[in-house]
């Protein structure tokens, strides 16, 4: 199925169920924005693991998830590019790297939902909204975490 | 698929995370587990919330909302913290799984309703003992 401009498998149908809408040229630069917002996401989370090694272990799951949704959103494009990031510079004490990525996380949240919202395509929508969903745990895996 | 069947769907499975949230409030000491017992009771009053919401939102698309069913099959026999605790997380995921079919049959106001009780459920799993997911209500792309 061709969503966005982008291939994402869909769920498997009922069948009987009606066809999938007709791919909405206008989630191409949606899609864009999210797989912007997510380098700028992961271009946070390698800053903190180099300010903070110790973190490096709590911080992997969000590193590795996130991959994965570049990874389904980049693939979903034809012949996309993944942007690059400035990486921010970090403080190396740790409740500020924590905080810093717990914002990050936030604004990543917020730009997913806005996405989600925003989508014409209904698989693209289900996929954001799996996306956002992650994020949201995580971060509050991080925030359970911070608990001295 | 229509906004209304995926409505009506995400009202059945509803129905039965009320139930399920019920017998498992039922077999949670407050006493010996009161953490437990407190997630379970936000998840139950967030799930009793959500089917009136949805029962609502039934109508409004010019459908009658489906009843219940008089009993659900639960998973075990759930006399184990564990297991409450497994099957309220299997609960939370089902309604992520079903709450993200019905954002991707709406939009505006029924999506964003649906987005933001799929990020609930899924952010409470961690509240009941489970972890974060890539790809939570979406296991196809795990």
């Amino acid at each position: 199925m061709v969503l966005a401009a982008c291939d994402i498998d869909p769920p498997p149908r009922a069948e009987g169920t009606s066809a999938p809408t007709p791919e909405p040229p206008e989630d191409s630069a949606l899609v864009a924005s999210v797989v912007a917002a997510l380098v700028r996401a992961r271009g946070v989370l390698d800053a903190a693991v180099t300010a903070a090694p110790d973190l490096a272990a709590r911080l992997d799951p969000v590193l590795v998830a996130h991959a994965a949704h570049l990874d389904l959103l980049v693939g979903a494009v034809p012949e996309s590019e993944v942007p690059t990031a400035e990486p921010p510079s970090l403080p190396s004490r740790v409740p500020a790297v924590l905080t810093a990525v717990r914002r990050s996380e936030q604004r990543l949240l917020r730009e997913v939902r806005t996405g989600c919202l925003d989508a014409r395509s209904g698989d693209l929508a289900r996929v954001l909204a799996s996306v956002a969903a992650s994020t949201s745990q995580h971060a509050a895996a991080l925030a359970d975490g911070a608990a001295p | 698929m229509t906004v209304l069947d995926a409505l009506q769907d995400t009202l059945g499975d509803e129905h039965a995370a009320l139930y399920t949230y019920g017998v498992l409030g039922a077999r949670t000491s407050q006493a010996a587990t009161p953490a437990l017992y407190d997630a379970l009771t936000t998840g139950y009053r967030r799930h009793r919330a959500r089917r009136d919401r949805l029962r609502v939102l039934v109508e409004e698309a010019g459908g009658v909302p489906v009843a219940a069913a008089a009993a659900y099959e639960l998973d075990g026999p759930l006399l184990r913290v564990a297991q409450v605790q497994a099957e309220a997380v299997a609960t939370e995921e089902s309604s992520v799984e079903v709450l993200l079919a019905l954002v991707a049959q709406s939009v505006g106001a029924v999506r964003e309703w649906a987005l933001a009780e799929a990020i609930w459920s899924a952010t409470w799993q961690l509240e009941l003992g489970g972890g974060p997911r890539t790809w939570p209500g979406a296991p196809e792309l795990d």
